[in-house]
């Protein structure tokens, strides 16, 4: 089935720097995911989710080589430049499922509730990056690779959830879901939060700041290079001041 | 007394718990929170240090915190305002930073742990640095030199130590060197410009330093130049750090080195870039380590003192410290097994239970292990869940049986005990190999730690072999007790040594004395007796991009993820099942890893 993104998806991953740079980062994402995996791994006391989140993450971990060795070998073949023209991995998520997990502070159900989630998802994006990468027959075929694993990871997950929580499973994955797009909105709130922060304060700058500028660089031209001598009364000085 | 000093919010955050003047537990948050360099308020390391010693928050006498917020802030906002109008995005930058958290610690740690305000303190930051070197080092009375990228305003500063025993302790720092001139800062700005992260690639810096020749010397002088009075300042033109967080360095900068390496970019050798960056290492490393000797060598002149304590970032740099014992004059150099932000959590409670409250001065034990320790039973536990055969052995058979596994040329695992305290695995959670064969350095860099090729391995030996084998100035073989020193292998050991020794012909060893780890001293003489040479490889047990590990299940999955042969656990062992099975009739072989 055709995204109906697609075009976009065509945009982010035409130009070839673009497409290194994606990878790249997407070979970061695979990493951290890795290390959550073995984080999950280390908290679980169920023997056989242990043995099969390592072998998650060492898939995660062969990933994020597939992405890196591709993503250098494009850039190789690039003339020196600059970093990309802008960053478009928020345009193309990779596998970014366990950014925002606590992953100690999960049960084993819910934690395989939103693995799952996650790895369908991932499996989805990548199917339409692979649609849209005719152009680049190397690139594409990292991708089939990691997507067949990916689908072995969304079946595994299910089975295991299944096993972990066979009366609950269904209520584990509603949560999941909400809880992905609670973490959305969080992600979207926060970045608009930022936003709105930086416009005050950086009004706040201009408008209030210069006098206080003036002062402080003035106050910068007298300090002398080099040694400062440390007053008496500061060693051993009061230690309840914060400043 | 009880006190509790934590570091947080920068980088590498740690908790430390002071009991009756000494240490009683000790440990970074990212071996807890398994984040590398987590640098979140370290709820989870706090948790332990008062689980471990069974107090409660209340029964805490001070909670130090290991810095001045409300300075730090101040030197923040005054960088912000000097650079405008350049500066809006640091400044909106450091607002939302800084507002949110990590100005109002005394309301964290109240809100936290539930501890009167009353009993919240705050050292400066070098002082923690100071008391974090010298009231941990075995001498009486010293010169105190602490650096770093910054504190709250101080880069650097310099001072001296006295305590008494059962007496009373002062620290004086005299002078300083103030924020943006910086030791510290120059390092990293090299390493960002070098491609690595900085706070976590200075290492990287100084390990590709030794394949380069310092050929931009002079240009590195032009970024930093010495002051009349003895200290050095930067020419701020090539520097952003104090006006940015974008980027660190400027575009003069780029002008006077070339373009800068990008992170994703391999560094190789062969090309004309890959040895332009290892120069510009090698430069940089060099005009530290002038900068350092010439301090240094001032300081002892105006002091006199033999012994030198050394805390701050900086210090982690063991080229620069070899060369400082070498050269400033100092008899001694003492370097703490932490001597970065997280080893100032110990400083700070030292420092209020010394200077703050006056308490009698105690000798701190002599070694870094003050982390959690191994649960004995749990590797049996989990390799009996995964159906792999384990061993529990007495002490000696399983030294014995180690010293045959690493003969084998096998890669293990070594946990025992406590963890350390710092960035440097000293014993108790290491990998160990032979160190013999150029062979092992790079199956170790490929299928073990997965990182660059020109960083090196550094070797353990015991303290009484260790003249033998390398080059160590007097007092070398102190410096090297917490691996902080870098000196020559012996030329004619050399081709033996190939593992660790680095491409100038040096090795970042670490000396062992029995009292202080006595099992990997049984190991390495056992070794020794096989091989004729007590030396092994000893490298941090972790992953790239992971912290060392702490608890056995951490080095189980490691086992279990990497092509480490053997590990180690308190005194279970276990093997890889292939390892197992292809080598049935080998006569160093447990007969019940076959079943």
């Amino acid at each position: 089935m055709q995204s109906p993104l697609s075009s976009v998806h065509r945009w982010v991953w035409r130009d070839a720097r673009r497409r290194a740079n994606n990878l790249l980062r997407f070979a970061e994402v695979e990493a951290d995911g890795g290390r959550d995996l073995v984080r999950a791994a280390e908290q679980t006391k169920d023997p056989l989710l242990r043995r099969l989140f390592l072998v998650h993450a060492l898939d995660e971990q062969r990933h994020a080589g597939l992405f890196r060795q591709r993503g250098l070998a494009l850039l190789a073949t690039l003339p020196a430049g600059r970093d990309g023209d802008g960053r478009t991995d928020w345009l193309a998520p990779g596998e970014r499922g366990l950014d925002d997990l606590r992953v100690e502070q999960e049960r084993d159900g819910a934690l395989l509730a939103f693995l799952h989630l996650s790895e369908k998802a991932a499996a989805r994006d990548f199917t339409h990056y692979i649609a849209v990468l005719d152009g680049d027959p190397p690139t594409r075929e990292v991708f089939e690779k990691v997507c067949r694993d990916e689908a072995f990871h969304m079946n595994y997950t299910h089975a295991q959830l299944l096993r972990v929580a066979p009366k609950d499973h269904g209520r584990l994955l509603w949560m999941a879901r909400l809880r992905r797009l609670w973490s959305l909105y969080l992600r979207f709130a926060g970045a608009l939060a930022s936003v709105i922060g930086t416009v005050v304060l950086t009004v706040q700058y201009f408008v209030f700041l210069p006098p206080f500028a003036l002062a402080a660089r003035r106050a910068q031209r007298r300090e002398p290079e080099g040694w400062t001598p440390i007053a008496a009364e500061r060693n051993g000085a009061a230690l309840k001041r914060q400043y | 007394m009880k006190i509790l000093g934590i570091s947080a919010h920068y980088h590498d955050a740690a908790a430390a718990l002071v009991v009756d003047g000494l240490p009683v537990g000790a440990v970074q948050q990212e071996r807890l929170s398994r984040r590398k360099n987590d640098a979140a308020f370290p709820l989870e390391a706090i948790e332990w240090c008062l689980d471990s010693a069974g107090l409660e928050p209340e029964d805490l006498d001070a909670v130090v915190f290991y810095e001045r917020p409300m300075l730090k802030f101040d030197r923040i906002l005054v960088s912000a305002l000097c650079a405008f109008p350049h500066g809006r995005g640091a400044f909106a930058h450091a607002m939302k930073n800084s507002l949110g958290e990590k100005a109002w610690v005394r309301g964290l740690i109240t809100a936290q742990l539930g501890v009167r305000r009353d009993r919240v303190l705050f050292t400066e930051h070098h002082q923690s640095h100071a008391a974090a070197a010298f009231l941990t080092a075995p001498t009486r009375h010293a010169a105190i030199m602490t650096t770093d990228g910054v504190g709250e305003w101080a880069t650097l500063t310099v001072g001296r130590g006295q305590r008494t025993l059962n007496g009373p302790t002062r620290i004086v720092l005299d002078r300083e060197v103030r924020f943006p001139h910086s030791l510290g800062m120059l390092y990293s700005t090299f390493t960002a410009y070098l491609g690595f992260s900085v706070n976590e690639g200075e290492y990287k810096v100084m390990g590709l330093a030794a394949y380069g020749q310092p050929t931009f010397v002079d240009q590195v002088r032009k970024v930093i130049h010495s002051t009349g009075d003895g200290a050095f300042a930067l020419d701020l033109d090539y520097f952003a750090f104090h006006t940015t967080v974008a980027r660190s360095y400027s575009k003069r900068f780029v002008e006077l080195f070339g373009p800068p390496r990008q992170a994703y970019e391999p560094i190789d050798l062969a090309t004309p870039d890959g040895r332009r960056f290892a120069d510009i290492a090698a430069s940089v490393q060099a005009v530290l380590e002038e900068i350092l000797v010439d301090m240094t060598r001032r300081l002892h002149a105006e002091t006199g003192l033999p012994d030198l304590c050394l805390g701050g970032g900086v210090a982690l740099n063991g080229v620069a410290n070899a060369r400082i014992l070498r050269e400033s004059g100092f008899e001694r150099l003492f370097v703490p097994p932490a001597p970065g932000d997280a080893g100032s959590a110990l400083g700070a409670a030292l420092y209020a239970d010394r200077i703050h409250f006056g308490n009698p001065d105690r000798d701190v034990p002599d070694h870094p292990f003050w982390g959690p320790a191994v649960d004995d039973a749990e590797l049996a536990r989990l390799a009996g869940e995964d159906g792999l055969p384990v061993a529990d052995l007495d002490e000696a058979a399983l030294i014995e049986r180690i010293a045959d596994d690493l003969l084998a040329g096998r890669v293990v695992g070594w946990m025992e005990g406590a963890t350390e305290f710092g960035p440097r695995a000293l014993g108790h959670r290491s990998i160990l190999t032979a160190p013999h064969d150029a062979a092992m350095r790079d199956r170790l860099n490929r299928d073990i730690k997965y990182r660059e090729e020109f960083r090196p391995f550094a070797p353990v030996v015991p303290i009484e072999a260790a003249d033998r084998y390398f080059e160590l100035p007097p007092g070398g073989a102190r410096l090297a007790r917490f691996m902080s020193g870098v000196f020559p292998v012996r030329p004619e050991w050399r081709e033996r040594l190939a593992a660790i020794t680095h491409v100038d012909g040096t090795a970042r060893v670490q000396t062992v004395e029995r009292d202080m780890a006595p099992r990997l001293h049984a190991l390495l003489e056992a070794y020794g007796r096989r091989s004729g040479m007590p030396v092994l490889l000893n490298t941090s047990f972790n992953l790239a991009g992971e912290p060392i590990v702490n608890r056995v299940v951490e080095g189980y999955s490691t086992f279990r993820r990497s092509g480490i042969d053997v590990l180690v656990a308190g005194r279970s062992r276990i093997v890889k099942r292939a390892l197992a099975q292809a080598s049935p009739m080998g006569p160093n072989e447990p007969r019940e890893e076959l079943a």
